[in-house]
């Protein structure tokens, strides 16, 4: 689609994306908001998450082909190494550069702001590793 | 006489292009098709092992002529989202009557969906599921689903194709998709029924209703995947309210390229302090 360089894609950001960021930053603590940033030909969300007890430094790339390539998401502050983390710090959400039907990515009803919710997920899953030695999310196992 | 565009001449796309061609309804195909003919396409291809090494494109115009020596044929060896190339590609769908989407990979498919959508024009598309174990046709008109309704209708709710899709946690580092080869007895059979529901559509562009958005044909038993081969599953989609993908398109906002550049901009200046 080329997000950036294509009607199709400026239109998507314009009507979908950009709304939903406005709506999550609405009232929204603002070192909590997200903050979008273009970089090249790919749009960076910079964002914190508190899941439980802890505050974390993300970063979420739109790459050119999104929303039909999934959002990459990569956690800033230092982890501990742990299940479902790629190189980088990279969030083992769905299969980053697939698509379609064995990513787990759908890009009909999917907005950034969906991959920000699953990060936040994956963060609190990352809390209670930490204390218990156990990933909960049973799909995850 | 109708004007055919279609994306891909690989093994699928080649044999639908050839029996659609056949039909003496079309005058005009524009093919668009940037690879080469390459050794591991040989055993699945209808060009020969001497064809190696040139274009697809130029093969596939080579046929059409020995077959159709009236016809007009213009390739376009350039890849569907390629920057450079899009006023071309967009002037070949103004005047296309029906398009047919053989490429193989989603950001291709989603491009191509959203060129028809802009353009108004009915199109099909075929998908051999890996292994050749069965395979889809999709056909798609003005105003009614988009392919991003239907690929996440199916991606839900199609059982025996598409189990739940969870993230694969289990292969962190193994992040290619494994995908089988299909036989060329599989692709033929699906790229028939991808011909056959091409002419339907051309000959009933407003009023085309075969029962199916979404045709699977199961090639294979496969256990735990499919109960048994040559079972036709008919799947109905509706356009999604919801969808992301065309309710984009259809939404307000600025009109000409410039007012959206200065809009993007704006936005991201807004959003770019925290």
């Amino acid at each position: 689609m080329g997000l950036l360089d294509s009607e199709a894609g400026k239109r998507r950001l314009l009507t979908v994306e950009i709304p939903v960021i406005e709506r999550y930053n609405e009232g929204r603590e603002p070192a909590y908001k997200i903050q979008l940033v273009r970089l090249g030909s790919s749009l960076v969300l910079r964002y914190r998450l508190k899941p439980c007890h802890n505050v974390y430094q993300l970063e979420t790339r739109l790459v050119s082909s999104y929303p039909t390539v999934p959002p990459e998401i990569r956690v800033l502050t230092a982890l501990k190494h742990c299940p479902h983390l790629l190189e980088g710090q990279t969030l083992c959400l769905w299969r980053q550069g697939s698509t379609g039907m064995t990513s787990g990515w759908d890009p009909a009803p999917y907005t950034c702001v969906f991959a920000v919710r699953a990060a936040w997920r994956w963060l609190a899953c990352y809390e209670i590793w930490h204390d218990t030695g156990e990933w909960p999310l049973p799909e995850a196992k | 006489m109708a004007h055919l565009l279609q994306v891909g001449a690989g093994s699928g796309g080649m044999p639908v292009l050839d029996m659609v061609c056949r039909e003496r309804r079309f005058s005009r195909i524009t093919l668009i098709e940037p690879d080469v003919y390459k050794r591991h396409n040989v055993e699945r291809h209808l060009f020969p092992a001497g064809a190696v090494g040139r274009p697809k494109a130029e093969l596939a115009r080579d046929w059409l002529a020995e077959r159709r020596p009236d016809l007009e044929v213009r390739i376009l060896a350039c890849d569907l989202c390629d920057p450079d190339a899009q006023s071309v590609i967009d002037e070949a769908a103004a005047s296309a009557d029906i398009g047919v989407c053989a490429a193989d990979n989603e950001t291709a498919k989603y491009h191509w969906d959203a060129l028809m959508r802009r353009h108004g024009k009915p199109w099909t598309l075929g998908e051999v599921l890996s292994g050749g174990i069965g395979g889809f046709v999709h056909w798609f008109r003005p105003g009614g689903p988009c392919y991003g309704c239907v690929a996440s209708f199916l991606q839900r709710s199609a059982v025996p194709v598409a189990k739940p899709n969870v993230p694969d946690y289990s292969q962190p580092n193994g992040l290619g998709e494994t995908t089988l080869p299909a036989s060329k007895a599989s692709i033929q059979a699906i790229a028939s029924l991808h011909a056959l529901v091409t002419l339907a559509l051309l000959d009933h562009p407003d009023d085309y209703s075969p029962g199916f958005t979404s045709l699977l044909l199961t090639l294979q038993h496969v256990p735990d995947v499919f109960d048994e081969a040559f079972r036709p599953y008919r799947f109905r989609i509706p356009r999604s309210a919801e969808c992301l993908i065309c309710r984009t398109a259809a939404g307000p906002g600025p009109s000409s390229p410039e007012e959206l550049d200065v809009a993007l901009d704006q936005a991201l200046a807004r959003l770019g302090h925290g």
